[in-house]
């Protein structure tokens, strides 16, 4: 090169250094009125080096290439191939398509959508007549993900996943058989002293590959692909990881969110993997700043909240493992009445052998996050918690133990002032996590204890929260409670039955019960009715099932009642048949709730033919006893 | 350009749908219009802006149909289906008075695009006034105890000589419900004072918008009326509390992230972070029945009509993302004793086709926001197999009545167990009956 070219080059690289900087930097401060101003005064930079890389290169260049021909783009023969990536037609090739890429980008986002395609496409003609090779194969990978964007932003999603599954497949190319350290885009217009170092250039090429994975997962998600859309984003997860490309506390919750994912599949051997690798990231993030920090400076007490919030997101993701797993593995157990099967538990603990090898073998080909130097943290935490389902009580209570620390440590953030919603919710998770707990213990006793703790968790909410505000979540809450009481009294009868002659205490008790679950559903029917306390003559479709079920509970519940006296037994009666006739009556007038309460109809309507019946016995056994 | 609106209500107690589109008239760039209203349906008309491969994306030449309860059109007044700030107001207004008069907390925020006039319908011109003085005007006059704030991720009505207020939190009391901490409250008396409040609020947002840049579109105006009544309830005095919430939202094409589900996010630019990676993973068809607005949208179509509800008892996992300030306001507004109105509003212009039409999805998208109680039934076949055995008995106890002929095992009434004893009215009974002559 002579002093003139060198020159000439030198100054080349500068405006290439404004046009980067005007772009990337004073754009940000653009006014409103003129968002664009810098990228506009960019492209005008970007337009003289195209025209001075075209001339420059046109006076060394002793061969004229073929510049005129078209070539379709699409067409990635090998024959087609005209020359060598690192040949000096090819490095022409590759300079002019940097400048073409950038200004396709710069169109691209001045909302110029199809000269920025007209861009990209050109840099894609330039370099298809080359072979891949460690000067072009970045810009190969970087030019077709922006296509890539630009087509998925034209709803042509498939257009959008050619343009991607390309650079994928060329980066793995390459990687096989190449493999050395690629050049950057910016390489070709840098000076000796600016250019990036080796390690850096991997880093970029590494990055533009990750988001090729990154914009396929949303390719996928778009298709509807999820399986697929799935892998991807786990892929993307682990390359961040891998070329330390990530801010921790951010991967952490989209590890925790891909755990979720694997639950609802109940792969929970991924969605464990996923959790733990949450949990240890979000370490990564720092110490949580103390309360008096916090208030010192907005900063720290921004800093504080992200953390302790972020932190208890990811125990709420190990709740929800936690309890699926019990979930999971309660409904391959119980029989049709939702009690232990005995047989199904012995059949699972022998298949249980066979299946451990399996998973093992599972693991191998799992994708897993073993890059880092935190892989032996990811694995001793997932050692503390089986992602096997349990099959017994002992192994039901290990996997409930951890759910319930990750609800102590959830509540710590999520407290009832302030974060109601996401108090109750976490409330809610831990007596759910008490119920299938419950279902694993055999001693009635002790199951009716675990009911107990539910209903001490959740009355309380239930009384303090206002209805105007938490109208849903006060509803869930007394449809649960009056479950709960249901299920407690059901035990306490079971225990009684167990004893020869129940004492009056035992009998006072389970009419506690009843009526307590009575109160509850009670409260779930009047927080339907209207301000001005009217019960509506039509309910929701939402409102409908769990209304007429409640409506149907409480009526068996008031037959249940134990009473020494008539009077009384005929009062709860006369109430049990007004509720089983509510339901009946309901469904005559609206004959579209028939199918929704199929079960409970057919019984009300012969509770509503039998229970007169019996009233009527009561009575002359009421008027027989006046007589004597 | 021109610009209508789209409005839908919902009542989220009753779920009774209402769908509103209406219109204004704010520039005239003679655009052409590809929107047209007949009564209460819009129909969208995609036409290729002018044969540039621009459109090439958009080759769907059809006309779509969306349904809304009510739709007004106010492009030009001089068209016979003109609907002024008047008519608006007496649909949509009045019917936000009456809900808080009857107790129910109401909001009504109105969702679009930045420029299709959400601004002029919340807040209006000084030559034509918008719904929220519209609804400060009649509410005063019939009861001036009146709390009034306005709200942002900043208070816009603290003092503004503060450099950098502190961004407040939008937390929730187990009684007074959702608050944001810290905001200042303003206690007014007569229309004027509330409308100055107003316009300082709006002043403030102007101004803070040139501050932050990108600010404007990205902030969600909210002006919070508290709404007091004294009553007398079983003779004693008492109140009734109901809150207003009107809602000026971000450009919809800021707002919701989550509804470009056909374009993909880039992530080139910004170094380490891949932003929206946690919400692709979070609609890769995760069933999740979280309370929020996005969830429940993007969740719509699955089992919206399940007849047994063993499944909606339980909600399958959690979605740590929150970040959304429509998801906490929707929260508020579908979670509580509440009626929401959604104003959507989009503009006519062809030019707008993309946006218009994911405005008039997502407001059609609104009427599948429907809060079921998820509630479980674990109990139920237990109860259903002992009432079937209860049925049984009180049947055989009829057949032995009228043969006169009771079963020996029946007969022999054993007091001993709890069970029996529930049974007991009916054996009792049945027993006494027998032994009579």
């Amino acid at each position: 090169m002579s002093s003139t070219n060198i020159r000439e080059w030198r100054a080349l690289c500068e405006k290439f250094r404004r046009a980067q900087d005007l772009s990337e930097i004073e754009s940000k401060k653009d006014p409103e009125n003129d968002p664009f101003r810098s990228k506009y005064k960019a492209r005008e930079l970007l337009k003289e080096i195209y025209s001075s890389v075209k001339n420059l290169d046109a006076d060394e260049s002793e061969e004229e290439d073929s510049d005129g021909q078209t070539v379709d783009v699409g067409t990635e023969d090998a024959a087609l191939k005209a020359y060598a990536g690192d040949s000096r037609a090819g490095l022409r090739a590759v300079k002019l398509g940097v400048v073409d890429y950038y200004l396709g980008v710069n169109h691209i986002e001045t909302e110029e959508l199809s000269a920025g395609e007209e861009h990209l496409t050109n840099c894609m003609k330039c370099l298809v007549k080359c072979t891949v090779t460690r000067e072009n194969v970045s810009l190969l990978i970087q030019a077709r993900n922006q296509l890539g964007i630009l087509w998925a932003g034209r709803d042509d999603t498939e257009k959008a996943q050619g343009f991607l599954e390309t650079a994928e497949s060329v980066y793995i190319c390459y990687m096989k058989e190449d493999g050395q350290p690629p050049l950057d885009l910016v390489d070709f217009f840098v000076t000796e002293e600016e250019a990036p170092s080796q390690q850096e250039r991997m880093r970029r090429f590494e990055m533009a590959y990750t988001h090729t994975l990154y914009y396929l997962a949303q390719v996928y998600k778009n298709l509807g692909h999820f399986e697929r859309a799935g892998q991807y984003c786990h892929c993307t997860l682990q390359r961040q990881l891998n070329f330390n490309q990530f801010v921790p506390l951010e991967w952490a919750i989209n590890a925790a969110t891909l755990s979720q994912y694997y639950i609802t599949k109940t792969r929970y051997m991924e969605a464990r993997h996923c959790l733990a690798a949450a949990s240890v990231i979000a370490g990564l993030a720092g110490e949580v700043p103390s309360e008096a920090a916090a208030k010192e400076s907005e900063t720290e007490y921004e800093k504080r909240e992200q953390l302790r919030q972020k932190r208890a997101e990811i125990s709420r993701c190990w709740i929800k493992y936690c309890l699926n797993l019990l979930q999971d593995a309660k409904k391959l157990l119980e029989d049709n009445i939702g009690e232990l099967d005995l047989d199904r538990q012995e059949e699972l603990q022998r298949a249980r052998q066979n299946e451990e090898e399996e998973k093992e073998k599972g693991r191998k080909s799992a994708v897993l996050f073993d890059s880092g130097d935190t892989f032996d943290s990811i694995c001793g935490l997932e050692e503390k918690v089986s992602c096997a389902f349990p099959l017994n009580f002992e192994e039901a209570r290990a996997i409930f133990l951890v759910g319930q620390g990750h609800v102590m440590q959830a509540k710590e953030y999520f407290e009832m002032d302030g974060h109601v919603t996401d108090h109750v919710e976490i409330l809610q998770d831990h007596s759910a996590l008490f119920k299938v707990l419950a279902f694993f213990e055999q001693d009635l006793e002790r199951r009716c204890k675990m009911h107990k703790r539910r209903v001490d968790m959740l009355e309380p909410v239930c009384k303090d929260l206002n209805a105007q505000y938490y109208l849903l979540i006060c509803r869930q809450l007394q449809f649960e409670l009056a479950e709960t009481f249901y299920e407690m009294m059901d035990l306490k009868l079971a225990v009684a039955d167990k004893q020869d002659q129940p004492d009056s205490h035992t009998i006072k008790k389970f009419n506690n019960l009843c009526t307590a679950s009575i109160k509850y559903y009670q409260m779930f029917l009047d927080s339907i009715r209207s301000p001005e306390g009217k019960f509506p003559e039509k309910l929701e479709d939402d409102l409908l099932r769990p209304a007429l079920v409640a409506k149907f509970r409480v009526a068996r519940l008031q037959s249940k009642i134990i009473s020494g006296s008539l009077t009384t037994q005929l009062e709860n009666l006369t109430q049990s048949l007004d509720s089983y006739n509510f339901v009946v009556q309901y469904c005559e007038e609206h004959p579209e709730a028939k199918k929704v309460v199929e079960t409970e109809l057919e019984l009300s309507e012969e509770m509503v033919s039998l229970l007169p019946i019996k009233m009527n016995r009561i009575r002359s056994k009421m008027a027989s006893s006046n007589i004597q | 350009m021109h610009c209508f609106f789209a409005a839908v209500s919902l009542k989220t107690v009753q779920t009774v749908l209402k769908l509103l589109l209406l219109s204004f008239r704010e520039r005239v760039d003679g655009g052409r219009i590809a929107v047209q209203v007949e009564d209460n349906v819009v129909r969208i008309k995609n036409v290729k802006v002018n044969g540039r491969a621009e459109a090439a994306g958009d080759c769907r030449q059809r006309l779509l149909e969306f349904a809304f309860d009510y739709c007004y059109w106010s492009v030009n007044p001089e068209a016979p289906n003109y609907a002024s700030q008047e008519e608006v107001f007496q649909d949509l207004g009045v019917s936000v008075l009456a809900g808080a008069a009857e107790g129910y907390n109401v909001c009504l925020f109105a969702y679009g695009q930045t420029g299709s006039g959400k601004t002029y319908t919340m807040m209006g011109t000084p030559d034509s006034i918008g719904l929220t003085p519209r609804i400060c005007r009649v509410g005063l006059q019939s009861k001036p105890e009146y709390e009034i704030y306005n709200e942002r991720v900043r208070d816009l009505l603290r003092g503004t000589n503060q450099k950098k207020p502190p961004s407040l939190r939008v937390r929730e009391h187990p009684e007074k419900g959702p608050y944001v901490q810290g905001l200042s409250q303003h206690v007014v008396s007569d229309y004027k004072q509330a409308v100055d409040l107003l316009e300082e609020g709006i002043a403030n947002r102007i101004t803070a918008a040139t501050h932050v840049h990108d600010a404007s579109s990205r902030s969600h105006a909210i002006f919070s009326i508290q709404y007091t009544q004294a009553i007398l309830e079983n003779n004693l005095p008492s109140e009734i509390v109901s809150k207003i919430n009107l809602v000026d939202l971000a450009g919809s094409e800021r707002a919701d992230p989550q509804y470009c589900r056909d374009r993909i996010t880039e992530g080139a630019n910004i170094n380490k972070s891949l932003v929206t990676l946690g919400i692709v993973i979070s609609a890769l068809g995760i069933r999740h029945a979280a309370l929020s607005f996005h969830a429940l949208v993007l969740s719509e179509g699955e089992g919206s009509q399940s007849s047994s509800l063993s499944g909606i008892g339980r909600r399958l996992c959690f979605i740590p993302y929150r970040d959304s300030v429509l998801t906490w306001l929707l929260k508020d507004s579908l979670g509580g004793n509440s009626k929401t109105i959604m104003i959507a509003t989009v503009s006519p212009s062809c030019s707008s086709y993309n946006e218009t039409l994911g405005t008039l999805r997502y407001a059609a998208h609104a009427r599948n926001i429907v809060n079921k109680p998820r509630v479980n039934e674990d109990a139920n076949v237990r109860l259903i197999r002992d009432l079937r055995e209860e049925i049984d008995r009180l049947k055989s106890m009829l057949l032995s009545f009228s043969m006169r002929n009771p079963s020996p095992s029946l007969s022999d009434e054993r007091d001993s167990s709890l069970s029996d004893m529930v049974l007991q009215n009916e054996l009792k009974v049945r027993f006494e009956c027998t032994c009579l002559p």
